[in-house]
């Protein structure tokens, strides 16, 4: 491997009083390629931190680490200020903590009001079947409290365009009891009018002050008007940790800029990547690309 | 715009006021008609496909349409239908298990060695030999899910090791299937012949319990498979053992990140499978009264299952699936093959007949199911 691109600001472990999550010193290989070097971050309580960074810069990687679907080489999190390890996705669920993924993690077969509430289904205790009934009135009920258009709950997924299918991922997140929310992307797929109703979503959440939110975006317009703060992952180490009000589309495009102008110089050397490999599950159709 | 095109023009007096959103899905057959309405279904083309072929056999053999046929028939269709049942579950997973054969021919030697050889009661001896499917099952399961070989693959070799490990246990000799032999007993019976009472010896037949309900009373096999069919029917589409088992067949890695145990959801399904195959072998040992090595059997017994359930419209893809599509395409087999000797196709015709039947029967399926889309879609 070539040697690590140097990075002029390395952002070493900080953390607030009112630190809900505080993430340390975390690593993640997946076979010769390294996703994370030593990334270190802090989520405030009510606050929405924007997570930037190149495609393949660890992104996901850092999402799926803390909602426990992948486990990081070293580093520890911890959680309300107590160690956080979660064992699988249900665990860091339990925990308070919901994600949209990129891929949306959507099942195409099953109808919009099974995919709301995959893996929190309701039955009808004491017997084992599902309460569809219920499960689309509350669905319906989501849908219309955030404002999103979907005609019909009962049909496949598979029938809706690519940015209902984006609302209902983020509406299933928003739906839970969650108290940290993470977005991998939510705009992504999206139209203009969609993307402006999924970010007013966010604002209404922030207002309300019950959760706190990681939000991975790439339009730096949006970052400045939907988040509190901004931390940039660069060659996995995070990069820059700054609040919005303190930072501007140019400083951040300059940044990446820079990083574009060092990469090139690199590969004049030796190509350095460092691009997220799909880890599990590779096979699976219809998955979406991988990113970092 | 197509259906309202399709629709009749409001001709009729009382119509007028209704105007087209009335006549929306209106056709010749009329908006809730039972032709349409078989035809929503995912199976609609399967059931459509396996009457139209029973009218073709009533109206050309004298014997198709009656009890007694329908004796042979059904204990005939139950074994695939109970075969395809299993497979449906993990069909839907986009995955495939041959060993079914295998624990068919396997479950009813275990059975007769705990039975007869050790002297277990007969019902222990058969929740035993079931209990025994369920590790076949819990091993294709650990390494389709947890090793990563091909599920054609493991399921196979555990066919072939299954076959083989019955064969060597048996050492290629039928045996007779413990609690399944007719017993007679001697009865005076009284009759009257020319108003003089005479009372005669005679022989009577006794079936044990166990047999009767474990295959060999007439109608047993097939109320085993409508039981198990329509409780795995009620599994798939109304529990979370169900769903779960769609969404890793639609989309393992978003089912994962959603939180589903995929690898549990898959082994879970293979033993589900395993044991069908057992239960079939075992039913169909007491109802024949002997235990058969017969490998060449089995392979045939877990192809016309599998083809059941294909048939029926689960997708070897995975995603999609029914339990009950899985009984039709059974019927639809056995409808076929009954009809067909009844018809006094020469039996070295038959096997020819019945391949060329169930290519036509599926092209008509696929035309019928195409019809159905434009009418839902409409």
């Amino acid at each position: 491997m070539a040697e690590p691109i140097p990075i002029e600001n390395v952002v070493g472990p900080t953390s607030a009083p009112d630190d809900v999550l505080r993430v340390e010193h975390i690593s993640k290989r997946f076979g010769p390629v390294t996703a994370l070097r030593d990334v270190n971050l802090h989520l405030r309580k009510g606050e929405v931190l924007g997570l930037l960074g190149d495609n393949g810069a660890g992104k996901s990687t850092l999402i799926k680490i803390i909602c426990g679907f992948q486990k990081q080489d070293s580093g520890e999190m911890f959680l309300h200020g107590e160690p956080y390890a979660p064992k699988s996705v249900d665990d860091s669920r339990a925990k308070g903590i919901e994600t949209v993924y990129q891929d949306l993690a959507l099942i195409d077969e099953l109808s919009v009001y099974h995919n709301m509430f995959l893996r929190r289904e309701r039955v009808r205790h004491p017997l084992p079947f599902l309460a569809n009934r219920e499960m689309k009135l509350e669905t319906r009920r989501a849908l219309d409290e955030i404002g999103i258009n979907i005609p019909r709950i009962d049909v496949a997924v598979a029938r809706l365009s690519g940015g209902q299918r984006q609302a209902i991922a983020v509406a299933r997140t928003v739906n839970s009891d969650a108290d940290i929310i993470l977005l991998d992307e939510p705009l992504a797929a999206m139209g203009a009018k969609e993307g402006a109703q999924i970010l007013d979503l966010v604002a209404r959440l922030k207002a309300e002050g019950k959760v706190s939110i990681i939000m991975i975006l790439h339009n730096y317009v949006h970052v400045l008007e939907a988040c509190d703060r901004v931390s940039m992952i660069q060659d996995g180490v995070i990069a820059l940790d700054k609040p919005t009000a303190e930072t501007s589309v140019d400083e951040l495009t300059e940044i990446v800029v820079n990083e574009y102008r060092r990469a090139r110089q690199a590969a004049h050397g030796e190509t350095v990547t460092s691009a997220t490999p799909r880890p599990d599950w590779g096979s699976s159709g219809g998955a979406g690309q991988s990113d970092g | 715009m197509a259906s309202s095109a399709e629709s009749p023009p409001p001709a009729s007096p009382g119509a007028g006021e209704g105007g087209l959103a009335h006549h929306r899905g209106v056709s010749l057959t009329g908006e809730g008609g039972l032709l349409q309405r078989i035809l929503a279904l995912r199976e609609g083309g399967i059931i459509v496909v396996t009457l139209l072929v029973g009218l073709y056999f009533t109206l050309n053999t004298s014997t198709f349409f009656g009890t007694a046929n329908f004796k042979t028939l059904l204990p005939y269709v139950a074994p695939f239908a109970i075969f395809g049942a299993g497979e449906v579950f993990v069909m839907v997973l986009g995955e495939i298990d041959l060993s079914i054969g295998g624990t068919f021919l396997f479950a009813p030697y275990l059975f007769f060695k705990l039975s007869a050889s050790a002297g277990l009661p007969l019902l222990p001896a058969v929740i035993v030999a079931l209990l025994a499917c369920t590790l076949v099952g819990l091993i294709n399961g650990f390494f389709v899910a947890f090793v990563g070989i091909s599920s054609f693959v493991t399921t196979l070799g555990m066919l072939f090791t299954l076959e083989g490990l019955t064969l060597i246990i048996s050492h290629g000799e039928p045996v007779n299937t413990p609690g399944a032999q007719v017993t007679h007993t001697e009865a005076k019976v009284e009759h009257i012949v020319n108003g003089h009472h005479i009372v005669l010896t005679e022989s009577v037949n006794h079936l044990g319990t166990f047999a009767k309900i474990f295959g060999a009373g007439t109608y047993s096999e097939i109320i085993w498979a409508v039981v198990i069919v329509f409780v795995l029917q009620l599994v798939l589409t109304f529990t979370r053992w169900g769903l779960y088992t769609v969404a890793v067949g639609s989309n393992k890695l978003g089912a994962a990140e959603a939180g589903v145990r995929v690898r549990l959801v898959i082994v879970r399904n293979f033993v589900l499978c395993a044991m069908t195959g057992g239960l079939v072998g075992i039913l169909e040992a007491v109802r024949s009264a002997t235990v058969q090595p017969d490998t060449a059997g089995a392979n045939e017994y877990l192809f016309l299952g599998i083809a059941a359930a294909v048939i029926g419209g689960t997708l070897l893809a995975g995603g999609s699936g029914t339990v009950a599509g899985a009984l039709i395409g059974a019927l639809f087999l056995g409808v076929l093959k009954d009809g067909l000797i009844l018809q006094g196709v020469n039996a070295d015709y038959l096997l020819f007949y019945t391949g060329l039947a169930i290519i036509l029967a599926m092209t008509i399926n696929i035309y019928v199911s195409r019809v159905r889309r434009g009418h839902s879609s409409g």
